[in-house]
């Protein structure tokens, strides 16, 4: 009888702890077997990304290579899901085969030991003619180890009705003349301020150029291990003061509610009276993200639709991106690199991207459990100068050219996209950034002197990076 | 065959909780110590050890001393009025001669914040306060303000902020555990009491504070742990990295902010938590001794 007590109790125990590692891991493993009506033994490939969009082409892979099984995984970014649960796997079986990595921390990957070499891709890259900057942001110490299917320079997209009204020309060619450089810029925020009477802004908050700033650096933040202070940098600094102290921006956030309202006309100041902003900096996937579904207002009454232009601006920059890498413990090399190779470097594919062809039946037809809202609407601007150039034509007709009054969006970017330069990127740029804001915004506010602020800047890069040497 | 002997049973049922603890609990702590006195970063497979390096790093950094700073202050300027709140308010609520009506439903309306995701109370109040916010328009329509605030760069605005939601979402749970101590507190130790002619404030010195002691040390300690783990409301509240002027920036922020940069430095994020946990221990401890059962000794020395 106690034997069997014991017994029972053991049972119990291991029951328990069984039971408690059992569950959660069960799901994982299930649900991918239970789905797949296979015939024949296909070849997994694990495909982690912070956003649908690769998806499309994971289906559209799978249509040309029918052996092989693309695996997706989509995991979140908006408060560093991605990359955390990224960091966490690195080094450990679960390691997914291909990567997606973002502008703001591909850079850190790529510097690390981390991806694999996937040199032997360049040749494609060069056949069509990819912007340099693209391939750039993934090489480190001249190893290609990340490719993009997505070119993002930025431009600068202006209203034109209030254009006609303050410089008698809505003229993208004229426009560009009037704004081509930042003293430019600023002279005619003044000319925008005292004709409006203050009521329109040039623009909606000085987050929205300082990127251009740090684009046009001649030093990368960090030199041979050491902090380092680009005159660009103390320009930005210089011309951002202006803009606040003269009452040129509208003092909203980017990605804020004053930052959207902006773009529907609907921007009203605490006391009730309206306030119109001019331009935005916005690189290509701005317009169809961001610019466009935001120029409606969320009850239909004011709408910009049809009154934007799109121009260079006064300084070459690039916003964003995806970039594809393989991680070194793949064990499908060939595969992952094909993959990257289809993904960024085939001009079907990138045609097809971005003239609309992916479609939901498109997909639907290769892999009928794909979601209803999965497809790739036309406009993504890609990032082979070969593929831009034979299909920019077919833009002109288009959504987003309605947009910008019958100018061609694609062509907007295509003027853009070779003057911009990613070789002073590195990894830590995002948070070294990231940490000027609030000592900035302290310096603009007049509570602390330019010196308070640099010195509190460095106090929290020293902070975030123990290793870096900083005077 | 295991043969148990009767006593031995015991062992197998605390089983799980042991392998869990060892598992999740020890197991990291232990892994953070030795983290702490390396460089190691996530970006890199090679790493070495560093000895005390992090750690004379951080007592260098005023950023560090800083967020040890503010933890404790908004800590504190949330704990003070959030134990008085909920000391009034379970007094009330217990209080065998008021009867007050309802006290379920208002028990239950103040425990409500604390079911809310501190995400979305985050975002809550970072809309409200913007600078295009509804408090802003309210204020500068009314004619209280003469042009509109960025409150949420005013370090004063933000940590009083801060310290408001902290309250507002615990001093419910805090009235609750309170309640619960007073209502098991025998009616008949009030009566006597009564008969003898003591007063409510004798009552609640003499009877109830020495009585739901347990509990206030239980409701101390953790309210300390949370508070010096405070992350999740300032971190949303404004970017993430503590500002205006560092003015939310808490430990585990800080922490966050190492783990969290391009190369992920969890060496020096280890030695940030480790010594946040040395703190932490020393001062639940110096609770515990403080508030120890002190009349065993003096009942022993009479005897």
């Amino acid at each position: 009888m106690k034997r069997l007590f014991g017994f029972l109790a053991v049972l119990m125990v291991m029951s328990l702890v069984l039971g408690a590692c059992g569950t959660p891991a069960a799901p994982a493993t299930d649900a991918p077997v239970a789905e797949a009506p296979v015939t024949e033994k296909k070849t997994i490939l694990n495909v982690w990304s912070f956003t649908n969009e690769i998806l499309t082409m994971a289906v559209a892979f799978e249509k040309s290579h029918p052996n092989v099984d693309v695996v997706y995984t989509m995991i979140p970014m908006t408060n560093g899901e991605y990359q955390t649960k990224l960091l966490a796997t690195l080094g450990t079986a679960d390691v997914p085969d291909v990567v997606a990595l973002e502008a703001a921390f591909v850079k850190s990957y790529v510097e690390s030991d981390f991806l694999a070499d996937i040199g032997d891709l360049q040749k494609y890259a060069d056949e069509l003619k990819m912007y340099p900057f693209v391939y750039e942001v993934g090489m480190a110490d001249g190893v290609h180890k990340a490719y993009a299917y997505q070119a993002t320079p930025g431009a600068l997209f202006y209203r034109r009705s209030l254009a006609k009204e303050y410089f008698g020309t809505d003229d993208p060619v004229e426009i560009q003349e009037l704004l081509g450089d930042f003293d430019k810029y600023i002279a005619a925020a003044e000319v925008i301020k005292e004709k409006s009477g203050g009521n329109t802004y040039m623009v909606s908050s000085n987050g929205d150029f300082q990127n251009l700033f740090f684009a046009n650096r001649e030093q990368p933040w960090v030199v041979d291990g050491k902090l380092t202070v680009d005159p660009m940098v103390e320009k930005m600094v210089e011309t951002v003061k202006i803009f606040r102290d003269n009452g040129y921006e509208a003092r909203a956030t980017q990605w804020q509610e004053g930052w959207f309202a902006g773009m529907n006309d609907t921007l009203t100041d605490a006391a009730g009276n309206p306030k119109k902003i001019f331009s935005y900096f916005l690189p290509t996937w701005g317009l169809p993200y961001v610019l466009y579904p935001n120029s409606t207002s969320s009850d239909g009454a004011s709408t910009t639709k049809g009154d934007w232009a799109v121009i260079e601006g006064p300084l070459p920059y690039q916003w964003g991106g995806t970039w594809l890498g393989v991680m070194k413990e793949t064990k499908n090399m060939d595969l992952a690199k094909e993959f990257i190779r289809f993904c960024t470097l085939d001009e079907e594919n990138l045609t097809n991207w971005a003239t609309g062809v992916y479609t939901n039946e498109y997909l639907k037809a290769i892999d009928p459990t794909v979601p209803e809202d999965q497809y790739q609407a036309a406009g993504d601007f890609v990032g082979s100068q070969v593929v831009v150039e034979k299909i920019t034509a077919s833009f002109d007709e288009s959504e987003m050219s309605a947009f910008l009054g019958g100018q061609n969006s694609y062509g907007g970017f295509a003027a853009a996209a070779p003057s911009v330069n990613a070789r002073l990127m590195q990894g830590s740029d995002d948070a070294i950034q990231r940490a000027l804001n609030d000592p900035l915004n302290s310096f603009l506010e007049g509570t602390i002197t330019q010196d308070e602020m640099w010195t509190l800047w460095k106090d929290a890069v020293r902070n975030e990076f123990p290793d870096l040497v900083i005077e | 065959m295991l043969k148990l002997k009767h006593h031995q049973y015991g062992y197998l049922f605390v089983a799980p909780f042991i392998i869990g603890f060892l598992v999740f609990g020890l197991y990291p702590v232990v892994n953070t110590i030795v983290l702490s006195f390396t460089d190691r970063t996530l970006m890199s497979s090679s790493y070495s050890y560093i000895g005390l390096k992090n750690f004379q790093n951080l007592f260098a950094d005023s950023t560090f001393t800083t967020a040890i700073k503010n933890t404790w202050q908004l800590w504190l300027m949330n704990f003070i009025p959030q134990m008085g709140i909920a000391f009034l308010l379970s007094i009330w609520f217990t209080n065998n001669r008021l009867k007050l009506r309802g006290v379920g439903v208002w028990r239950m309306i103040f425990y409500m914040p604390n079911l809310m995701m501190a995400s979305a109370v985050a975002a809550l109040f970072f809309s409200l306060f913007s600078f295009y916010g509804p408090v802003n328009q309210f204020l500068v329509r009314s004619g209280l303000l003469a042009e509109a605030i960025d409150f949420l760069r005013k370090p004063a605005i933000v940590r009083g902020l801060v310290v408001f939601i902290q309250w507002w979402m615990w001093f419910g749970q805090t009235t609750i555990l309170l309640m619960a101590a007073m209502t098991a507190i025998s009616p008949s130790l009030y009566e006597a009491a009564v008969v003898d002619g003591a007063g409510t404030i004798q009552m609640f010195l003499k009877i109830t504070l020495p009585l739901i002691k347990p509990v206030l040390i239980y409701i101390l300690v953790t309210s300390l742990v949370g508070g010096m783990q405070m992350f999740d409301i300032p971190y949303l509240l404004t970017d993430g990295r503590g500002s205006p002027g560092n003015s939310i920036l808490t430990n585990t922020i800080n922490m966050y902010m190492k783990f969290h940069s391009s190369k992920g430095h969890i060496g020096a994020a280890s030695a940030v938590g480790l010594v946040v946990f040395v703190m932490t221990s020393v001062v639940a401890l110096l609770i515990f001794f403080l508030l120890r059962e002190k009349h065993d000794q003096s009942a022993e020395a009479d005897r």
